[in-house]
């Protein structure tokens, strides 16, 4: 101890030379996240059984109950508050929703408070009392596991088995996302996943047929080829390396479309995820893929995407542009007027094309991004009923056709579709509906919903660092793993703190 | 006990009224999140940080010998060694220029001090538009391209050479507007005979303003030197617009503030690490302004 603590003190004189040399050496000490991570918690810590984490989940009847009639017996309007993430035209959306539920009936009444966003509602939530949190909350995908920590919800699947509730004609994909250990924890409600957007007047000057974007990786590259060969765009792709994209939640896309686990315990559903597997032979020939294609000049880097778009205008740069690009399908509606404003020149708007997100030998598919609802167990039977009665008015039928023609989003249920407005919508622009037909198209299975982990930004984070390291040249398999050996870590030191 | 001793020992209890309200102020809003962040620092907490635990004092010296807090530290001394000196200098310089008596002087005033107005998130997405690199408009600028091409590949803000100083030079630029205010104050302050006879001694211009206007604008300088380096020790909005902390896998602009919460921030899900780097921040931060105020200090020229 007293060598470490002098070590330490002649250490903090070069601080910052060294911190460059050991940056490399990945998850090996010498990280943030390492500092006492291997140290489980004392078992005298609150003589807790659960240490381990365990593979019985809890039981629907060990959670917080939700009776839907308690609504019935209530006196007076039910005052409910609602925390959200949305901003800009979203916002409006959920506002004129909002208004709609409350005129339409007179039992609840919903306030809503815009957060920011959903970093900032997930840390506000996180960092309230029990006294002051909301009624309803809006969580994003990633965040399922630390909202189950905080044992703070009442599962929407204890309503949906209360009310008998029907889901069939649910997005499998859509629900199963915040579907872990048997009990269906939350609600989605905006939904997107990642599509291909291509510039049609290049693949017509290429030779290439505009309404048959690739699929598969192979096709990507081989199009790719042709568009560079014949001087049609400089790029066949933009590529990019950002967390929030084709830094991380592209690489979970990827072994979900596969049907490979992305992380252990069937990825995080059936026990919390304690190892990721990306580090496999998958995610070596998947990145040494996208790599060689950088290599080749077929594809090019954009970067961090640190301002979220960096790779969808690439496809606008009037220098060297790239053909098509992998991007949410949440964008759909600001790539089209950026381009009727006339971003890139002779590129009309019917010109941009959508196809789905290609994958490793075609494999279809996509997991959900986006966010869903959270009932809060505030142990008040009549709340958390009224809850559920505005939770079952935004997944409604008309509700989300509204919400998704309005929005971009994707409805959750098919029924949404046989009514206007989104029915009009899809048949007018089939663009639309790519995100919505390629959600359905994979097997449904815990590997293809994608994985839950606890502290699944930072792994995205890291796998974001991994990959910019790898398309900058770097040794696929050993940065792979030194990358999964961080984000281990960053799991064991997850699961020693919220066990 | 005399008597002197017995009457202060009288006054203590107006003493405590009168120092009360502030006190309570201090030890609720200062003191207390102060010990709190302290202690929290030596723990390990869970998501909500309402299971926290102990892993003892060794968890600060972790993370100072951290490979991420030994870079974000360096970034940050980087970041304000550009924006201080250089933000101090254009300051200055604009001020004195703005200091003279002629017809719309008022005007210049008005369009130097105007960053002020501008917020953080306005300012960055201007210098966005202008550095992104597909469509930026420094990027379709051929010449400049020709001889600069970092900017079209990979972008000021994609490489790792220049993320950080295209950064700073935003930064440099939203805090220009406050620097010149004070500055401006602060000759404004400077006895007019003083010029005037250092004027009449046959002193030039450049001699005036280094033995005149310099000397006296010591401790405006200094102070200044003081906030813009405490604000490039606490700068995020601009490198959360900018950059997210990138480019990766370099995090070439993660600075301390944005490893404590940036979103791309590994340790973004746990309070007591977050802690622990806050508290650090805090004591280098305490550190260096006693170090400024101290060394600096002695050489500013108070008057009499």
């Amino acid at each position: 101890m007293n060598m470490r603590t002098m070590k330490t003190r002649k250490s903090v004189a070069v601080l910052g030379i060294m911190a460059i040399a050991v940056s490399a050496c990945g998850g090996g000490g010498g990280s943030i996240v390492d500092s006492g991570s291997t140290e489980a918690p004392p078992a005298s810590d609150g003589g807790s059984s659960t240490e381990a984490p365990s593979t019985s989940a809890a039981p629907l009847s060990e959670l917080p109950p939700c009776d839907p009639t308690a609504l019935d017996g209530a006196d007076g309007t039910v005052e409910l508050t609602f925390w959200h993430g949305m901003n800009g035209e979203l916002e409006k959306s959920l506002v004129a929703l909002t208004d709609e539920y409350n005129a339409s009936q007179t039992k609840v009444k919903i306030s809503l408070e815009n957060q920011g966003g959903y970093e900032q509602t997930l840390d506000k939530y996180l960092q309230s009392g029990s006294g002051s949190l909301p009624d309803i909350v809006q969580a994003p995908e990633y965040a399922v596991q630390v909202m189950n920590d905080t044992e703070s919800n009442v599962p929407v699947g204890a309503c949906i088995e209360a009310d008998t509730y029907d889901t069939s004609d649910f997005q499998a994909k859509a629900l199963d996302q915040y579907f872990t250990e048997g009990v269906q924890w939350a609600m989605p409600f905006n939904v997107s996943d990642p599509v291909l957007y291509y510039n049609k007047k290049v693949f017509e000057a290429a030779g290439l047929d505009p309404e048959a974007p690739p699929t598969s990786l192979e096709e990507l590259r081989t199009m790719s080829q042709a568009i560079v060969d014949s001087g049609a765009a400089a790029f066949g792709l933009a590529l990019d390396t950002g967390a929030d994209s084709g830094g991380g939640w592209f690489l979970e896309q990827w072994f979900a479309k596969l049907g490979e686990p992305f992380s252990d315990n069937d990825n995080g559903r059936t026990a919390p995820s304690t190892k990721v597997l990306f580090d496999s032979q998958t995610g070596v020939d998947l990145l040494t893929e996208l790599q060689s294609l950088v290599n080749d000049g077929l594809a090019y880097n954009v970067g961090d995407n640190a301002s979220g778009q960096d790779a969808l205008l690439k496809l606008a740069d009037p220098d060297k542009p790239a053909a098509m690009t992998i991007a949410t399908s949440a964008a759909l509606g600001t790539v089209l007027s950026v381009v009727a404003a006339g971003t890139i020149a002779g590129v009309g708007v019917d010109d941009i094309g959508v196809g789905p997100m290609p994958g490793p030998g075609g494999a279809p598919g996509a997991i959900v991004g986006g966010a869903s609802l959270w009932i809060v167990d505030n142990g008040d039977a009549v709340k958390t009923a009224a809850s559920w009665d505005f939770v079952k008015f935004l997944v409604s039928a008309q509700t989300q056709s509204t919400w998704a023609s309005a929005t971009g989003y994707v409805p959750v249920r098919s029924a949404a579709l046989d009514l206007d407005p989104v029915k009009t919508t899809y048949a007018e622009d089939p663009r639309f509906r790519v995100a919505y037909d390629q959600l359905g198209e994979a097997a449904d299975t815990p590997a293809s919903v994608g994985a839950i982990l606890g502290p699944q930004r930072e792994i995205r984070n890291i796998t974001a660092q991994a990959i910019a390291t790898i398309l900058q040249g770097a040794d696929v398999s050993s940065t792979l793993t030194a990358s999964a050996s961080q984000a281990n870590a960053l799991l064991a030191d997850y699961l020693a703190n919220n066990g | 006990m005399s008597g002197a001793t017995k009457r202060r020992w009288r006054d203590v209890p107006l003493a405590v009224a009168m120092l009360g309200p502030s006190l309570v102020v201090l030890i609720a809003f200062v003191l207390y999140p102060l010990g709190r962040a302290v202690w929290l620092g030596q723990q390990r907490c869970n998501v909500q940080a309402t299971k926290c635990r102990s892993v003892g004092w060794g968890q600060y010296t972790d993370v100072l010998m951290s490979n991420e807090f030994q870079s974000a530290v360096w970034v940050t001394v980087k970041f304000a060694l550009i924006t201080v000196p250089v933000g101090l200098a254009l300051g200055v310089g604009l001020a004195v220029l703005a200091d003279k008596h002629m017809r719309h002087i008022g005007f210049f005033r008005t369009v130097f001090s105007s960053t002020v107005a501008t917020s953080v998130a306005v300012a960055s997405l201007m210098w966005l538009f202008l550095l992104q690199p597909s469509v930026g408009v420094l990027a379709n600028i051929g010449w400049l391209n020709d001889i600069f091409p970092v900017i079209k590949e990979p972008g000021l803000l994609n490489d790792k050479g220049t993320a950080l100083s295209s950064v700073a030079i935003s930064s440099i630029w939203a805090n220009l507007g406050f620097t010149f205010i004070i500055i401006t104050a602060g000759l404004q302050g400077i006895p007019r005979e003083l010029q005037e006879s250092a004027f009449v001694d046959g002193a030039g211009g450049w001699r005036r303003f280094t033995n005149v206007t310099l000397p006296l604008l010591g401790p405006t300088l200094l102070f200044t030197t003081v906030v813009l380096t405490s604000r490039a020790f606490q700068a995020y909005g601009e490198i959360d617009l900018l950059t997210n902390g990138g480019p990766v896998p370099q995090q070439s602009t993660t600075t301390v503030t944005y490893l404590i919460y940036g979103s791309s921030s590994i340790i973004k899900s746990n309070e007591g690490l977050k802690a622990a780097v806050a508290v650090l921040l805090f004591v280098i931060l305490l550190g260096l302004s006693a170090l400024q105020f101290r060394g600096l200090g002695k050489r500013v020229h108070y008057g009499s």
